[in-house]
């Protein structure tokens, strides 16, 4: 109990003859309790025990309070160091950790860092996807006009079908049929195309009059 | 460019394509004449087949609108009589011709069916040149799609002459939504059309309803456009030659089809 105040009277020389920007011991009862660090916990056992000092009428009662107290402050001193401890745990984690992202990040094939650098307007096409887009605007322009065209030409060939299925050939052929028959066993070949061609026009003549 | 010959036979046009009568508009709250039989010089041009250069006549359609409501199918129940529950995007654009006989001389209606889909509008916006016609679409169960007609429009009449294609607000789906909503429905789509100077009509590809009569609608009121154009043109040439059998020599030249056989698509 005797060696406290010594230790407390030489903490007291060393500050005065230090310079004054450094703050004094009852500085750290003022600071939070969570930037409390192990030298704060001494500081404060040097001001509890000066204060002791001063309730010397008593001794016997003083000593086991002096006892508790350094106790007290014992343990105070432990959890410091507990969570800095933890902290420092902490603070490797997380360094660890950065690296092994790093690591990941450059294990990554190329495309998929590309994709963080890309513009707005930017596509990312998978080349495995058997449904991907791979043709042109003007492919499919090309496509559709072809297709236009085709469906054009079978709509004729329906309509023309169409006449043969009605019967409207046949009726035709029954009035030409004998004629053609005339043509390739009697007449020369160029009366019955002049007969025939006026048979196309008359029948175009005759379905434009919308009969 | 597609050229189809017309050295080609082609059936008589079915009865239900045949249109003596002016067909009736939908709604006068938004329709486009009032008219319930065909112009006088067009009805007298038609009688005397005097129809010259527009003895083949082709009109075009283009028939635009929000994916999914329905144009295809309205097309289909149309063309092909037909209405497929599932849904298939279309593909840029497809196009359908459908014969009719108006007024005794044959007519045609080139309908083209556009994607409505975002991503093929580059590609659909290109057949949108040279519409007699322009039917804006959109479902009455959804509402949005009414509010986008103006913009499909915008983006049909951007390709065409001022003035020079008549346009229709179609409203499909009709047999999905109950006569109260659908009348509700109706009040803004028929403020939508006055503003779009359009005609206005509710259908169902579905069931069918109104539909045929809508095309008809669409195809008289194309053909007695197309003819006075045509005659337009005609007294116009006559005047500045001043000679006055000229049409009648037009009226000849039905004996040789092939000179105006061409269908102006694309």
């Amino acid at each position: 109990p005797q060696e406290l105040p010594l230790e407390a009277e030489d903490h007291q020389h060393q500050e005065e003859g230090e310079e004054k920007e450094e703050p004094g011991p009852e500085n750290a009862f003022e600071k939070s309790p969570f930037h409390l660090t192990a030298e704060d916990v001494y500081d404060m056992s040097y001001v509890v025990g000066r204060e002791l000092l001063t309730i010397r009428s008593e001794p016997s009662r003083t000593a086991q309070l002096q006892f508790k107290i350094v106790r007290i402050l014992e343990m105070l001193e432990a959890l410091v160091n507990e969570s800095n401890l933890t902290v420092e745990e902490l603070k490797m984690e997380r360094d660890n950790l950065k690296k092994e992202v790093e690591g990941l990040r450059k294990e990554c094939p190329a495309g998929k860092a590309e994709q963080l650098s890309l513009g707005p307007d930017k596509m990312i096409i998978d080349l495995t996807d058997p449904n991907r887009p791979r043709f042109t605007l003007q492919e499919l322009r090309d496509v559709l006009q072809e297709r236009n065209q085709l469906k054009a030409q079978l709509l004729i060939a329906q309509e023309e079908l169409q006449c043969c299925k009605s019967g409207l050939i046949s009726q035709k052929e029954d009035q030409a049929g004998p004629v053609q028959k005339e043509s390739t066993v009697c007449n020369p070949s160029g009366s019955s195309k002049t007969n025939e061609e006026k048979t196309i026009i008359k029948r175009l003549f005759f379905f434009k009059s919308g009969k | 460019k597609m050229k189809s010959s017309l050295m080609h036979l082609v059936p008589p046009v079915s009865r239900d394509r045949i249109i003596s009568h002016f067909p009736k508009w939908y709604t006068p709250e938004a329709c486009l004449q009032f008219k319930d039989h065909f112009h006088a010089q067009v009805r007298s041009a038609c009688q005397q087949r005097n129809t010259g250069t527009v003895g083949l006549k082709i009109s075009k359609v283009v028939v635009v609108g929000d994916l999914y409501v329905g144009k295809t199918s309205l097309i289909n129940r149309f063309c092909k009589d037909s209405f497929d529950r599932d849904y298939k995007a279309t593909i840029g654009v497809d196009f359908e011709i459908e014969r009719f006989e108006i007024a005794g001389v044959p007519y045609n209606l080139q309908i083209w069916d556009t994607a409505g889909q975002e991503k093929f509008k580059c590609i659909a916006s290109a057949y949108y040149r040279g519409a007699e016609v322009i039917i804006t679409v959109f479902d009455l169960a959804d509402i949005q799609t009414l509010d986008h007609t103006k913009q499909w429009l915008e983006d049909a009449l951007r390709e065409n002459e001022p003035g020079s294609s008549f346009i229709f607000l179609v409203g499909t789906k009709k047999d999905l939504v109950s006569g109260a909503a659908c009348e509700r429905t109706e009040l803004d789509a028929i403020r939508f059309a006055n503003e779009m100077q359009a005609e206005y009509w509710s259908v169902s590809a579905k069931t069918g309803e109104n539909v045929k009569e809508f095309f008809s609608r669409v195809a008289a009121l194309a053909f007695e456009q197309s003819m006075l154009k045509e005659l337009e043109k005609s007294y116009g040439r006559m005047a500045q030659i001043g000679a006055g059998n000229l049409i009648r020599i037009e009226g000849n030249s039905l004996e040789t089809p092939e000179s105006n056989a061409q269908a102006n698509c694309c």
